[in-house]
């Protein structure tokens, strides 16, 4: 059931001091690339605003991206934007379940009809339904039908932004992200694999403030996370420009912390924020952990090749095939040399 | 009168009337383009194909040529010169064809005769173009497939024509005939110079030229005394005696063929184990080198350029010469056709040793030499003049710098372009010929 | 499909196959074509030996034809030393090569690489400009001779652009680079890149042909 309560009094009921919401109001707008004069503006708005309804769809997913945001060790930044929304369908993290789940999406889509937001984590298949329904219901059709009174749809994970692994060929169910089925609604792709956290909730913090989208990139993720790539944010960069690389793991390179490249990092073509907010509260990322990046938040990360083929290596045939071409040639070519020799016999032999 | 007025006016006398013995080209555009297009057909092969594919424009060839360096021409760098070649070769013969006849213009007349000049004029063969190039390639023999290309298309120069139809007419080349050939060699034996002519059986067959017959006495006289010093056992042949007519010819498959056919001939006649070439440039790859091609096998005998066979009697102890009583000092000029195109550089230079010559080497000597310009004809085109005048610059440069007092040299044409650049350019270094030098050294 | 998959997939696999193609036809198109046997006795019988000193040879022609020659002749090595260094011992191009010829190297370090490569664009490009303001190249020179300098310097640009970054994004920036590559292999058949392959032959021939008649060319 939907509260009506503001944000700043969810804060105050749960004890949340004046201190400790500035500091994650401030957190947040420098996370959004704001000037730390808009903190007052961030601390204003999310306290006197109502808290959205969120309907949280989730389709062909491992509920890792749940996991992710959800998983904290002790009462962090992440886990308050759970006091500013009012999540009223989660099917991991709700209450309730069955018709009673289902009858808690309804009203809520009812009672915020064109306000509420819906987020979406896992991909749609297109085949055959039967793939994956909810309460008899199609994927396909529970989106289209839930997101008509949406005001926005955040599409979580890469799944749900890109069709992510079940996308991977040969894509057996149809899968497909958000983006491909609406198109009549503004969607905000996080993706990652999962996303950080903090995307996540910087994004609900920027439109729970503004009213608005943030600024996205070309795939309709926001700039303030997915604007630069791992590799112009990584500490590692200079090995990779000096060209000092690990080879395998843990060998020297490895173990002195040079560039993972010859190992398949992805970091170049990958956008997100893993290089600068990093993961677990900053702790590390997969690189500092000596693993080159996967690149998970971009689309079909699965199908470019292994996770450990450098941007280098290319798919260029194999000796096999080149040696059929140039046998293939050699035939031509040595038909084209008879042809020719044909005629200067004759010519020669015309002379007297 | 300079030193070499005298060589000059009697050999303008010779060659005054070729000109005017050339064909008219015969037969309509087409056909004539046809005709050339005939010979490229033939004449290419898997070595020009290489050469042809590998050229990277680079220019470099330009930078050894003569012609250019004393010009600054563009048009006379040798790639250039069988860029008619290369074009028919693309589009009917090499292995992309069908994309370069869409994206290339055909061979037409009008290009050939523009490329008279290129391939006739300002181009001796000498091969020094070979030499330079980065890739190897190899133009001086695709000089020789465009010249004869040309000739089939009536595009000789008409003074080489001329020449031409007077070999395969009358048989001879600048009235050099049988009964010019008897009344020097009677001449000569009045002096007392034996002069053997066709003996039943000579184990060497010698050959003279027309120069020498014409207005070299002395030469001739100098190649009889060398071979009666050496001892070996010779001959002349009168069905076969000049080796000259190749050098005038170059370009005209069907005179060279009757040439070599003749001198085969008479070798045979004889039963000749050796061949003389005399000094003269064009005879002697010609002969060593293509006539087996022509003949089809190696040839029955062995070839030798005069100075060659002086060297090796030298070295054999066969021939034996004095020191030199002047003390000048000379240098050598290399022929391109016996030194770079024949590999005969080490024989003459014994013989100057032989003599005591104090030999001061040009900076391009033995296989870098430059060409004195008069080589492959040039030398009879009339219109060449002013440019043969500018590309012997470099040769007196070359001569000069040596601060030697004299050049020798071992092929007549060269003689005679030195004396028609020295005397154009009021040049005084004496020019001698080898053989000549070595007739007047004789122990 | 993004542009880099593109070009490190199906657009490299068939540039490798164009390449194979092109090469073996128009190689195997020429050797087979006639050839002439010199039958006059050789004055020196050793075309091995003679062939393959000027292989190397020739590229260290007699001082008095040198001095005509020499901007151009150092040039020419510059870039081509410059540019194979590029291109054999970059860091990241280690595992194009391992994943072609199954084994890698040691390599330099990228600033060094850089540096040569910036100098290998330079000394092209002047080697352009004088192609298009000297004589003699005027006049010989093809539109082969202009692309394939262009082709010649694309993996050269795009690989410094790449590497610094600017411009595009990176992943653009590869696959512009990877592209690049793809363009050098299609061209290769065509033009006068095939020197790579004809160069030995034909210094070869050049000084059999020469050392039989006994001169050391």
């Amino acid at each position: 059931m939907a509260r009506i309560e503001t944000v700043g009094e969810a804060l105050a009921r749960q004890g949340v001091s004046r201190r400790a919401f500035l500091k994650f109001c401030a957190a947040t707008t420098s996370l959004m690339a704001l000037p730390p004069s808009m903190i007052p503006r961030v601390a204003a708005a999310l306290e006197a605003a109502r808290r959205p309804s969120v309907i949280w769809l989730s389709f062909q997913e491992c509920t890792g991206c749940t996991e992710s945001l959800t998983r904290s060790d002790s009462p962090t930044v992440e886990g308050l934007i759970f006091d500013m929304i009012s999540l009223d369908y989660h099917h991991t993290l709700q209450a309730a379940s069955g018709e009673a789940a289902e009858l808690a999406r309804t009203q809520a889509m009812e009672e915020n009809w064109g306000n509420y937001l819906v987020a979406v984590d896992g991909s749609i298949p297109l085949g055959n339904p039967g793939y994956s329904m909810i309460a008899g219901v199609s994927n396909l059709d529970m989106l289209q039908e839930t997101v008509e009174g949406a005001a926005a749809v955040v599409a979580v994970g890469t799944c749900a932004s890109f069709g992510g692994i079940p996308h991977a060929n040969p894509n057996p169910t149809g899968a497909v992200g958000v983006g491909e089925i609406v198109t009549d609604k503004p969607i905000i792709n996080v993706s990652g694999c999962p996303p950080i956290p903090v995307a996540i909730t910087g994004v609900l913090a920027q439109y729970l403030t503004f009213g608005q989208l943030p600024e996205m990139d070309e795939l309709g993720r926001p700039k303030a996370f997915f604007g630069q790539s791992i590799h112009d944010r990584c500490y590692r960069r200079p090995f990779y420009e000096k060209g000092q690389f690990a080879e395998s793991f843990d060998d020297e390179g490895a173990r002195a912390g040079w560039c993972l490249f010859k190992l398949g990092c992805m970091g170049p073509i990958t956008y997100n924020a893993c290089a600068t907010v990093k993961w677990n509260s900053g702790t590390s990322f997969p690189i500092e952990a000596g693993h080159p990046c996967l690149g998970c938040s971009e689309p079909n990360f699965w199908d470019k090749g292994g996770f450990y083929q450098p941007l280098s290596e290319v798919e260029w045939g194999g000796w096999a095939q080149l040696g059929t071409a140039a046998a293939a040639g050699a035939a031509i070519g040595a038909a084209s040399a008879l042809a020719a020799r044909s005629k200067q016999k004759k010519a020669r032999e015309e002379e007297v | 009168m300079s030193t070499h007025e005298a060589s000059v006016s009697r050999f303008q006398a010779l060659v005054a009337g070729l000109a005017a013995r050339a064909p008219a080209p015969s037969g309509s555009e087409s056909e004539r383009v046809e005709r050339a297009k005939g010979v490229f057909r033939k004449r290419l092969n898997a070595g020009m194909a290489l050469n042809l594919e590998c050229c990277l424009h680079c220019g470099m060839c330009a930078e050894a040529c003569h012609f250019y360096e004393s010009t600054q021409d563009p048009k006379y760098t040798p790639i250039h010169k069988v860029e008619p070649l290369r074009r028919f070769y693309r589009r009917e013969l090499g292995p992309l064809r069908w994309l370069h006849r869409l994206v290339s213009h055909d061979v037409s007349l009008q290009q050939l005769e523009q490329w008279q000049e290129l391939v006739f004029d300002s181009c001796t063969e000498c091969g020094r173009c070979d030499l330079i190039c980065p890739m190897g390639i190899e133009i001086s023999p695709m000089i020789g497939v465009m010249r004869e290309g040309l000739t089939e298309a009536g595009l000789m120069p008409a003074e080489l024509a001329g020449a031409s139809a007077e070999q395969i007419e009358d048989g001879r080349v600048l009235g050099a005939g049988v009964q010019e050939f008897d009344a020097m060699v009677g001449a000569l034996r009045g002096q007392g110079v034996d002069v053997p002519v066709d003996k039943d059986q000579a184990d060497v067959m010698v050959l003279t030229t027309a120069l020498e017959i014409r207005m070299w006495p002395d030469a001739l006289a100098a190649l009889a005394k060398v071979m009666n010093a050496s001892g070996a056992n010779w001959s002349m042949r009168r069905a076969a005696f000049d080796a000259s007519g190749f050098e005038y010819t170059s370009g005209n498959a069907q005179a060279r063929r009757a040439m070599t056919r003749k001198i085969i001939d008479e070798a045979a006649a004889c039963g000749a184990k050796t061949l003389i070439v005399p000094e003269c440039g064009h005879a002697y790859p010609a002969l060593r080198w293509k006539a087996a091609d022509e003949h089809g096998a190696p040839l029955p005998f062995e070839v030798l350029a005069i100075s060659e066979f002086i060297g090796r009697e030298i070295d054999a102890g066969r021939l034996k010469l004095r020191k030199s009583a002047n003390g000048g000092s000379m240098t050598y000029h290399d022929p391109c056709k016996v030194g770079r195109l024949g590999g005969v550089f080490d024989e003459p230079r014994t013989a100057l040793a032989a003599m005591g010559v104090e030999l001061k080497e040009m900076e391009s000597h033995g296989k870098t030499q430059y060409c004195c310009g008069g080589g492959g004809g040039v030398m009879l085109i009339d219109r060449a003049a002013p440019l043969r005048k500018r590309a012997f610059e470099i040769k007196m440069r070359q001569v000069d710098d040596t601060g030697a007092d004299a050049v020798v040299t071992s092929c007549e044409s060269c003689r005679m372009n030195f004396a028609i650049g020295g005397d154009g350019a009021n040049w005084q270094t004496p020019v001698k010929s080898l053989v000549q030098m070595v007739a007047e050294h004789l122990d | 499909m993004t542009l880099l998959d593109f070009a490190r997939g199906p657009a490299m696999q068939w540039a490798f196959v164009i390449f194979g193609i092109g090469v073996g036809w128009r190689l195997v198109g020429m050797f087979l074509l006639l050839r002439d046997r010199a039958k006059a006795t050789a004055r020196r019988d050793a075309p091995v030996s003679d062939g393959t000193r000027a292989i190397i040879m020739r590229s260290l022609p007699a001082k008095e034809l040198e001095h005509h020659i020499v901007f151009q002749h150092v040039s020419g090595y510059a870039w081509h030393i410059g540019f194979f260094i590029t291109v054999l011992f970059f860091g990241p191009h280690m595992p194009f090569w391992k994943s072609i010829l199954g084994f890698d190297w040691p390599t330099l370090p990228s600033e060094v690489i850089t540096v040569v490569g910036a100098i290998t664009i330079a000394v092209l490009i002047s080697l352009l400009v004088r192609r298009l303001s000297h004589p003699v190249l005027r006049v010989i020179s093809t539109a082969d001779d202009y692309i394939s300098v262009i082709v010649t310097i694309l993996p050269l640009l795009t690989g410094l652009i790449s590497y610094a970054n600017i411009g595009f994004n990176k992943e653009t920036n590869l696959a512009l680079h990877l592209l690049s590559i793809v363009l050098v292999l299609v061209w290769f058949p065509f033009g006068k890149l095939m020197h790579l392959f004809l160069a030995f032959p034909t210094r070869y021939k050049a000084g059999a042909d020469y050392g039989r008649k006994g001169v050391a060319a």
